[in-house]
């Protein structure tokens, strides 16, 4: 399981004095569960695009177990976070037209690393997350439901890394709590390292390391214990 | 990745349709252009290519040809029959054959000629056998009458003002193949017989005027005044001149002088030389007008070939406004699925399965706009063709030649080339930037 180095990382952009995030350093080791909470504009939404590679640092490296993935090209950060990184993601993006099962093993078909065994763990993860449906069309189904689907593909290739965006903040109380928890024992169950950005207290109060962002830095960095 | 692409398109299938639609119209014109004037080309040459020479009045030879290949109704002036004597007896020609127009039976034309023409230019006999007696006929392919059906001519088309010719009737003796000429449409009688139902051809000293007559068997541009004349013109003379004898011998030896004037002769000589040497002879003594039907053909197709011309620069033109439409479609289609191409990148999709999804899913749309485009091109063809063929009585064939092939290749080449762009630009786009829109 990679664990995570931030060295003297800034991101600016031309026209703002100052950096939308800096973090002189940060360890999140292997298998660690951390919550990054703090107001919007505080930079968090920044914090997961440099860490999974969706955007290059303007200084600084992003050490994934040894690996500065701000000098990997394009394709190659692209390849790596579809082998290492589990998005999820607030709005779900899955591709209506397709199934749960098509929309859970898109990406790893688009990488070429679908075999019989993915599909077949592709329908056991979906039965995991308790869709009993593998067949039907994601834009049929209800949005709790759809968050399942997409947590089903965050982990289909079994990444060491999971990063969650939000990912109960567009659904109601019930199935947030229940992707919440899905997301926990996923973790726990693979020994992947969980990385969740919430402001959601009750999701948060689940995991135990709380990293607080405000104005583009890190304010607390603290580990309670978890709530159960 | 295919599963993906079609997904999309069938979400998006309206638009899809549209864009396809679009496209296909466009090369449908461009397509349909070129194939019906190649089939106008394809058509007539295949028309005149059985007749080599065809001698006539001096006037217009276009007229000529279009009269004595087409058969097109129209007032031909004519010639003395003395020159069919001297052409069948010239050492240079193979045979020379008379027609005679003016005459049809229910839109078809009736044409006078001989078994010789029949012979030599047919594709032979479907049912029947060919004319024996002067009241027998032989109908091309696509004259709807059966064998020993009766045949009953009328002076220029009952619809443009013709009258019948009172107790003349031909009986149906034979069925030719299909030749895909105009010749399929039109009804055979012995020139003999043509000649005898307005009142020629019994008589060596046969009036002047009546040849003047003959040459107004068009039954087209006459106005009612002069086919009221014309009906005066004919009651003055017996019946016995007006009227055939359906039984009555083919004699195809004529005596010079006892040959009434024709509006054409139809001519096959021996050699190419000949050939050139008849057109010279006959061209230039003033009296008469020697023609090539392919050469007529050529400057005609010079003339269409500056038509097709302008109607392709239009179709180009509207093929590359389609183009630009297109290009504004899919950038603004790739605008709109910016999140869509952020999300697959953020999960780790290559940028190369993304170039691949967005580059398959415009050239799927591009090339099956092509495809139908060229079918309903092809298809248009095809029924202008028919209602061509139905009204002017020769075939339009629509064939495709490699040049078409090759429009093919190039058009989906095009459409290989155009889907890139917009693949580049999904290519290019940051993930993040993406999944931010």
């Amino acid at each position: 399981m990679p664990s995570l180095h931030l060295d003297d990382i800034a991101v600016t952009f031309p026209g703002l004095a100052a950096p939308v995030l800096h973090v002189p350093a940060l360890d999140i080791p292997a298998g660690d569960r951390v919550v990054v909470v703090g107001p919007s504009g505080s930079g968090k939404s920044t914090f997961v695009n440099i860490i999974t590679g969706l955007e290059r640092a303007t200084r600084g490296r992003v050490n994934w177990d040894g690996t500065d993935i701000g000098t990997l090209s394009e394709g190659a950060r692209d390849r790596w976070r579809g082998a290492n990184i589990g998005l999820v993601m607030q709005d779900f993006h899955l591709f209506p037209g397709l199934s749960a099962l098509d929309n859970v093993l898109l990406p790893a078909r688009l990488s070429r690393v679908a075999d019989a065994a993915m599909v077949a763990r592709a329908g056991a993860l979906l039965e995991r997350v308790g869709l009993s449906r593998p067949g039907q069309k994601v834009e049929t189904m209800s949005r709790g439901e759809m968050q399942r689907v997409a947590v089903a593909r965050a982990v289909l290739r079994d990444p060491g890394v999971i990063v969650a965006d939000e990912p109960t903040a567009s659904l109601d109380p019930e199935n947030g709590a229940a992707i919440g928890s899905l997301l926990l024992d996923l973790a726990v169950q693979t020994g992947a390292t969980l990385i969740v950005v919430s402001h959601d207290p009750r999701l948060a109060a689940q995991i135990p390391r709380r990293i607080a962002l405000a104005d583009g830095r890190i304010v607390s960095d603290t580990i309670g214990e978890p709530v159960a | 990745m295919i599963r993906f692409v079609l997904a999309d398109l069938k979400r998006l299938w309206a638009g899809s349709v549209v864009i396809v639609l679009l496209i296909a119209l466009a090369v449908a014109l461009g397509v349909g252009v070129s194939l019906q004037e190649r089939a106008l080309r394809l058509g007539s040459a295949r028309a005149a290519e059985k007749f080599d020479l065809v001698i006539g009045a001096p006037g217009s030879e276009t007229q000529l040809i279009l009269s004595s290949v087409f058969l097109q109704p129209s007032a031909l002036p004519l010639i003395s029959g003395d020159n069919l004597i001297d052409l069948s007896e010239d050492p240079r020609v193979d045979w020379a054959a008379p027609v005679g127009f003016g005459d049809f039976h229910a839109g078809y034309p009736i044409v006078g000629t001989t078994t010789t023409l029949i012979d030599r230019t047919g594709s032979g006999f479907a049912a029947g056998h060919i004319f024996d007696v002067e009241g027998e006929a032989v109908i091309g392919s696509a004259v709807d009458l059966a064998i020993g059906e009766t045949i009953t001519p009328t002076h220029g088309r009952l619809s443009e003002g013709g009258h019948a010719h009172g107790g003349v009737n031909y009986t149906v003796a034979g069925k030719l193949n299909p030749t895909g000429t105009p010749w399929d449409r039109a009804i055979l009688v012995p020139i003999q017989a043509v000649w005898h139902v307005h009142g020629l051809g019994h008589e060596e000293d046969e009036d002047h005027d009546h040849e003047e007559e003959e040459a107004g068997h068009d039954g087209h541009d006459h106005d009612h005044v002069e086919e009221a004349g014309h009906h005066d013109d004919e009651d003055e003379h017996e019946h016995g001149h007006e009227g055939i004898d359906p039984d009555a011998p083919l004699g195809e030896h004529w005596h010079r002088g006892a040959v009434p004037g024709l509006p054409a002769i139809l001519v096959k000589p021996k050699t190419i030389a000949d050939a050139y040497k008849l057109r010279q002879e006959y061209r230039g003594n003033g009296q008469t007008l020697a023609v090539f039907p392919g050469e007529v053909l050529t400057s005609l197709y010079a003339t269409l070939g500056d038509m097709k011309k302008v109607l392709a620069v239009i179709a180009a033109g509207a093929q590359l406004l389609v183009a630009a439409a297109l290009l504004l479609v899919t950038v603004i289609h790739v605008g709109q699925r910016r999140r869509q191409i952020g999300a697959l990148r953020a999960f780790g999709a290559p940028g190369g399965a993304v170039f691949g999804i967005v580059w398959l899913e415009l050239f799927v749309l591009v090339a099956a706009g092509v495809l139908l485009g060229f079918a309903l091109g092809c298809a248009a063809a095809q029924v202008l063709s028919g209602i061509f063929a139905a009204e002017r009585g020769f075939g339009l064939p629509v064939a495709f030649a490699a040049e078409d092939g090759m429009l093919l290749l190039v058009l989906l080449a095009v459409a290989a080339v155009l889907a890139l762009l917009p693949a580049v630009l999904a290519y290019r786009q940051a993930p993040a930037e993406a999944l931010r829109g």
